[in-house]
């Protein structure tokens, strides 16, 4: 990697200070703002990895940006704690419901709020797809085949891992690849992956983690602390505060923090999005655009369609074939631990270390489809008492076993859960502070997801054995969500086309993870931002839909 | 009733607070809020706050002072509405939950001994949350049994744990901004980390002829 490439096409690193400051405050003052009555290229609701890549690459074809977001433009430095309960304000925690079969709790699991995104608080592993992943209903009979291949998000996947940067072992699986930064030291936890891994004859690799191994432009070292999931003071692990979002007000995006989106505008004549109703210090306020991008992932985007329904979109706005908030994925997480006489200290280091894809693909000798990876996961205090408390524990007993905790080492599965119509979001009756209504999120887990966590759970305590632990206890869990709001070749397949622009309201384009069809059994943050970063270069070249691509049904 | 190493012998003189100069403003600000004397509480009364206690120092053995502080910062939870995020769609929302179960506690001491669940026997006070965690019944009063012992049981470790006294008994050093670690790795320590007294004492291991 040649840095000065990295800064020619993206000066995030560069313009964030070089001392303990952490945020570039002149650049946040001297911001360019907008009025509402000036109607702007594009407005984008979330300003997590979607969004925010969206919107670095635009501005620099001179797009004129507002990025609104429902959370605080986060200072690390004055509004980060290196503290578990006090990073509560890192999580999406207005309300939600949860129910189905299986429900899978939210907050701090999968959602963030703020500036940055879930990205703010993810562990940073930064793993691809794999070319499987595009295909499977073709090849494997299970899931949903995307309208894009690998090779459409292939240079993207190499430009944001320069971009992040990544650190990691040369890696074997899918499309085998370098990466940009060598691989950090490991820890405690991340021995124990690597010592049980070799006895068991699994292969596992050092990261890939989006936290810089070195300085990179002014960004500092990682300093071990392992506070990965509390936002990183440092400014060492990637999110798009640090690595897209100034690079991107440099080029004159407006950055409207605090601000809830209740409605997207809509003009039934011509059949186009009209910018977005806003509610900001409790007033309501109308921002127009060109082109509205709904970037608020996989639950508040499907939310926002829902609560934009109106006359030519009575069941929710792009909803005419009963799409948005289906095929909701999330990805099954067992955790697993094991007791050894040695101080693991699982605390220490980054949670993200080491991983495996060895069990990533379909493995024709067993009854499931599909796969799962193993990563190393390092739960603090507050976490860890959630596996210990999951066994029964309370008392005095769960007290004696959490004061054994350095001497825990935690490895965690992503096992790829398959799309189902039925997993969903929809509108609860419950209503949020300003009167919206909240999500509601349906998941039930079907037979081939059920086996992967089982056969995840055995791998993991094959290697922990292997690496001479003992007491081995087990978490079920979830982790990340992709769906919602999918991409297809077809209106029937999907909201939104290949080039995740909505099929029924040309000028909404949807660049975040809400689309995904199917998700591997990979950290989808990376995919996320490749995939915006393809979504920009395609507004780019064709940027506003011709008159004749408004659909018919609009005009009538 | 304990066969397990007690949580004080691990690490006897390690004292997470020791290590607060090293810490960065904000966190230190933070974690010296609480270990203050707490606020009086305001979303629970009087009867309620001292239930709350009550129950709090039963679900992690703890003395009442320390679990009057935990009580205090659930009761600022549930004032300002902090929860985690979601709620099952079964389950009312969290400050309602929380309100119905303290009364049900009083419910089911008066069958019990007919007092208060305050006014119980601590030892009646754990035998009656045995009974509510271990039952089969699918109800407890008008919540759903399981989701509504997750519930206490994720508020209260989630007090706990943040508390440097938890800290101290796990041999964890809590906040390491900016200080980080230079020590990583299988048996590596920092200077200011301490060796566990009793490596060997497995909990899990004490409790299989229980």
């Amino acid at each position: 990697m040649r840095y000065r490439d990295v800064r020619k096409r993206n000066e995030s690193a560069w313009l964030l200070p070089a001392d303990h400051r952490r945020t570039n405050q002149a650049l946040r003052e001297g911001m360019r703002t907008f009025g509402d009555d000036d109607e702007v290229d594009l407005v984008v609701v979330g300003c997590g990895a979607g969004g925010s890549t969206l919107m670095q690459r635009l501005a620099r074809h001179g797009w004129r940006i507002v990025g609104i977001d429902a959370g605080p433009f986060w200072d690390p430095e004055a509004d980060w704690v290196s503290d578990e309960a006090g990073s509560h304000k890192l999580y999406w925690t207005e309300p939600r419901t949860i129910g189905g079969g299986d429900p899978v709790p939210l907050g701090s699991n999968n959602s963030g709020r703020g500036v940055g995104g879930s990205m703010i608080h993810y562990a940073g592993y930064a793993p691809r797809f794999h070319p499987s992943d595009f295909k499977e209903l073709t090849n494997e009979g299970v899931g949903a085949d995307w309208p894009i291949d690998y090779a459409d998000l292939q240079p993207y996947y190499e430009a944001i891992e320069e971009e992040l940067p990544v650190a990691g072992q040369p890696w074997p699986w899918g499309v085998p690849h370098r990466y940009p930064q060598s691989p950090h030291p490991v820890g405690g936890n991340g021995e124990v992956f690597q010592r049980g891994a070799l006895a068991a004859g699994i292969e596992a690799r050092v990261g890939p983690v989006a936290i810089s191994n070195g300085r990179f432009g002014h960004r500092s070292h990682c300093i071990y602390r392992g506070f990965c999931l509390q936002g990183c003071k440092v400014n060492a692990k990637a999110s798009p505060l640090i690595t897209h979002l100034p690079d991107a007000i440099e080029h004159g995006v407006e950055i409207r923090p605090d601000t809830m989106v209740s409605r997207i505008g809509f003009d039934e004549r011509t059949g186009l999005a009209t910018g977005v109703h806003y509610l900001r210090n409790g007033r309501e306020h109308f921002q127009k655009a060109r082109m509205v991008a709904v970037a608020g992932y996989s639950i508040e985007t499907p939310r926002l369609l829902l609560n934009s329904a109106n006359d030519r979109f009575p069941n929710g706005m792009l909803n005419d074939f009963d799409l948005v908030g289906r095929y909701l994925m999330v990805q099954g997480a067992p955790q697993t631990a094991a007791r050894f006489d040695s101080e693991i200290r699982m605390y220490k280091a980054p949670p993200p270390e080491v991983s495996t894809e060895q069990f990533y693909e379909t493995d024709p000798s067993k009854p499931y489809k599909r796969g799962f990876s193993i990563q190393t996961v390092s739960p603090l205090p507050i976490t860890w008492a959630e596996h210990v408390a999951a066994q029964g524990h309370w008392g005095r007993e769960l007290r004696e076993r959490m004061s054994d905790y350095v001497h825990w080492a935690c490895l965690g599965a992503l096992c790829e859960f398959l799309p189902l119509a039925e997993n969903r979001i929809t509108l609860s009756e419950e209503k949020d502070r300003h009167g919206l209504p909240v999500a509601h999120m349906s998941y039930s887990q079907c037979d081939n997801d059920k086996m992967l966590v089982d056969a995840a759970t055995t791998v993991m305590s094959e290697i922990l054995s292997a690496a001479g632990g003992t007491d081995v206890i087990t978490i079920k869990r979830y982790a990340h969500l992709v769906g919602g709001a999918r991409m297809g070749a077809t209106e029937r397949d999907g909201v939104v086309d290949r080039e995740c622009r909505a099929f029924a309201v040309p000028n909404i384009v949807i660049p975040d993870g809400s689309v995904f069809p199917t998700q591997g059994s990979a950290n989808p943050a990376l995919s996320i931002m490749a995939n915006a970063a393809r979504v920009a270069d395609a507004l780019a070249t064709r940027p506003m839909p011709s008159a004749t691509e408004v659909p018919a049904g609009a005009a009538a | 009733m304990s066969g397990g190493q007690a949580p004080e012998d691990r690490f006897p003189t390690f004292r997470v607070l020791a290590q607060a100069p090293a810490w960065d403003a904000a966190t230190r600000e933070l974690v010296l809020s609480r270990v203050r004397p707490p606020h009086p509480p305001v979303y629970l009364n009087g009867h309620e706050f001292a239930t709350a206690t009550a129950l709090v120092g039963q679900l992690l053995d703890l003395d009442d002072e320390l679990a009057a502080h935990l009580a205090a910062s659930i009761d600022h939870r549930l004032t300002e509405d902090e929860t985690d995020g979601w709620h099952y769609d079964d389950m009312p929302v969290d400050h309602d939950v929380w309100r119905q179960v303290l009364a049900g506690l009083d419910d089911d001491a008066r069958q019990r001994n007919g007092t208060t669940f305050v006014e119980l026997p601590a030892a009646e006070q754990h035998a009656l949350l045995h009974a509510l965690h271990t039952s089969q019944d699918e109800r407890w009063h008008d919540l759903n049994r399981g989701h509504t012992w997750d519930l206490l049981l994720r508020y209260t470790c989630t007090a706990y744990y943040a508390h440097p006294a938890a800290w101290d008994e796990m041999g964890w050093p809590g906040p390491a901004y900016p200080r980080g670690y230079k020590n990583i790795g299988i048996d590596a320590r920092e200077p200011f980390e301490q060796e566990d007294r009793v490596p060997s004492a497995d909990p899990t291991k004490d409790r299989d002829d229980e």
